[in-house]
């Protein structure tokens, strides 16, 4: 078990990252990313294999930077209006993996609105957080969404 | 007080079609009035040969897909006779429905109310406590079986199902979309394909018919994919760890212009179906020869076909080529999306990618990528399109124009041995499809 301020200092990580993402704070987001990270978000309920089963996101740093322009862009027609978020972090647990390493799971709700519609997304984080300074750095952050292999909607903004 | 008193529901004429549909444009009502897609229901996805399962699904005996045909749920099964059955998903006994899962394997389909079991073909298998049931109970009585619907057929393990008794041959309806599926087969080096385990179900509120129409519309994305396009402009060239550029690529290949729309030649055939000439050019999914994974593909697809072969089997570069009325086609990228009409502003898409037998494993990871970037609810490109045809129905739904315009091109198409040719600017598939739409609607029974 962790020691309680490593704990709270993870804990406190992913409220930011929940911050950022609900103030649209894009590109503030994805410098939590190490510069290989990676955002996954698989399209089936325990998937481990992200080349021949089909993710609903599966990118790294280069292609996020992509979608954060888009994000910033305002331009894009799903965007509009822009959606308002609140990402809800909670039951964090986490461990030390490796040296200066940590595996985090964490519970998530979110919910979305715009214009008439409001959806609500809940489901399971996993992290890789790798220790960066007095702070830490996202390798992998994996997103199982409850109904991962429902009927969806577009999505925009990141879980 | 206004109280609504609900209209009469009045059967649509042959007439009342027709004067939904002109030349160069379409009445609001053929995409926002129920008695419309009450009839659609009944004309097109009812009397059609509707796709309805990939046969690499149903290999073994008791393999299942459950799907939908017109407003029915259904089962497509492989039972022990090697044949495959189409059955309503719905006990024959109290009226419940029986397999809640997509697809999977069972010997008998089991009612979990009070028991009767049925074979894949449909037929009684066991009932508890026979004794007391009637003596003119009897196992081989049709409606004591789980009811088998309409005809099916396949075309080379795309097995499509019709409630139609006496259907047109499938081939007559496929007609020059053969070619497309020969195509997707021909370029598996062991001349066999798989339709991946994983896929999307994305659902829009709209028509069903936008989708189609969008799927034959390349005037639309340097409009509607400007927000990804440039920011893959602005991204640096190989900079993904992932995807061998992939991603960026196919945002890049978004950006169309005057070049694209004037050099993109569109068909248009008899029945509905069209198709565009190829319209990525660029990357990893175009066999480029400094790329590993196509040199080992090529050289294993040449040694079933020769080179001759091999060259004209991948010089074949259609893209969205769309079976009237719900299924459309990406041979080049092993890729399938598949209508699915729930209401008249509802809408569902399945979206698959297949797997080239004797292929290297990459180029199904490649396939895979290309599921992910165009279909998924998180795609780049397709929730702006998605995005569109919501407001198009938002747009349908009021009672205002009624006439919406597909003239673009009207008058410059021409034609060739199998229907109409234009330039990618033109909405002659829109054209093209309206026209057979007013022909499924206004035919008699066959």
């Amino acid at each position: 078990m962790l020691d309680h301020e490593t704990q709270r200092r993870i804990e406190l990580f992913l409220f930011e990252e929940a911050r950022l993402l609900d103030s649209g704070q894009f590109q503030e987001w994805l410098k939590l990313y190490e510069p290989q990270g990676i955002y996954w978000m698989p399209s089936q309920p325990g998937q481990t294999d992200p080349l021949n089963v089909a993710s609903i996101v599966y990118e790294d740093h280069a292609i996020l930077s992509i979608r954060v322009q888009r994000l910033l862009e305002a331009r894009a027609l799903v965007l509009t209006p822009m959606p308002r978020t609140t990402h809800l972090v909670s039951n964090v647990e986490a461990e030390q993996a490796t040296d200066g390493e940590f595996k985090v799971g964490a519970a998530f709700v979110c919910v979305e609105h715009q214009a008439d519609k409001q959806k609500i997304y809940s489901g399971r984080h996993s992290y890789q957080l790798a220790r960066r300074d007095d702070s830490f750095r996202i390798k992998m952050k994996r997103v199982a969404l409850m109904n991962s292999d429902g009927i969806h909607g577009p999505m925009a903004v990141p879980l | 007080m206004n109280i609504h008193i609900p209209q009469p529901d009045t059967a649509l004429t042959a007439d009342d079609i027709r004067g939904l549909v002109r030349p160069d444009h379409v009445h609001r009502r053929a995409y926002s009035d129920p008695a419309v897609f009450r009839l659609e229901q009944e004309r097109i996805f009812g009397r059609l040969w509707i796709y309805v399962a990939h046969e690499s699904q149903l290999k073994n005996p008791g393999d299942f897909v459950r799907t939908r045909l017109a407003s029915h749920e259904i089962l497509v099964t492989r039972h022990t006779d090697g044949n495959i059955y189409v059955l309503q998903n719905r006990c024959p006994h109290r009226g419940a429905r029986i397999c809640m899962a997509d697809r999977g394997n069972a010997k008998v389909f089991s009612c979990p109310y009070h028991a009767w079991s049925f074979r894949p073909d449909g037929t009684l298998d066991s009932v508890p406590h026979r004794k007391s049931y009637p003596d003119a109970f009897s196992y081989d009585d049709p409606q004591n079986h789980m009811q088998r619907i309409g005809r099916v057929d396949s075309y080379r393990g795309f097995v499509f199902a019709t409630l139609n008794e006496t259907p047109a041959p499938l081939l007559d309806h496929l007609g020059g979309m053969t070619d497309v599926i020969d195509n997707l087969i021909d370029r598996a080096p062991d001349g066999e394909i798989e339709i991946a385990d994983s896929s999307f179900i994305l659902e829009y509120r709209g028509n069903w018919k936008l989708h189609l129409e969008n799927a034959a519309d390349i005037f639309h994305p340097s409009f509607v994919h400007n927000s990804s396009v440039q920011p893959a402009r602005r991204a640096p060239a190989n900079a993904s760890m992932l995807d061998q550029d992939q991603t960026r690529e196919m945002l890049l290949a978004n950006g169309f212009g005057t070049t694209e729309w004037e050099g993109i030649q569109l068909n248009g055939l008899p029945g509905g179906h069209a198709y565009m000439n190829n319209i990525y050019t660029r990357g990893v999914l175009t066999q480029q020869d400094a790329d590993p994974v196509a040199v080992r593909y090529r050289d294993a697809l040449a040694k079933r076909l020769g080179t001759d072969g091999m060259a004209r089997v991948l010089g074949v570069n259609r893209f969205n080529n769309i079976i009237y009325p719900n299924l459309v086609i990406n041979a080049q990228y092993q890729q399938m999306r598949v209508t699915v009409p729930v209401s008249v502003d509802r809408t569902l898409l399945y979206i698959h990618c297949f797997r080239l037998k004797g292929a290297p494993d990459q180029m199904f990871h490649r396939a895979v990528r290309f599921l992910t970037t165009l279909g998924s609810p998180m795609s780049m490109i397709f929730s702006d399109d998605v995005e569109m045809l919501e407001r198009c129905q938002q747009g349908l739904e009021k009672d205002v124009g009624p006439w919406i315009d597909i003239s673009r091109g009207y008058g410059m198409e021409s034609r060739d041995a199998d229907g109409s040719v234009s330039g990618a600017a033109s909405e002659m598939p829109m054209r093209v499809q309206f026209q057979a739409w007013v022909n499924y609607l206004t035919a008699e029974a066959a």
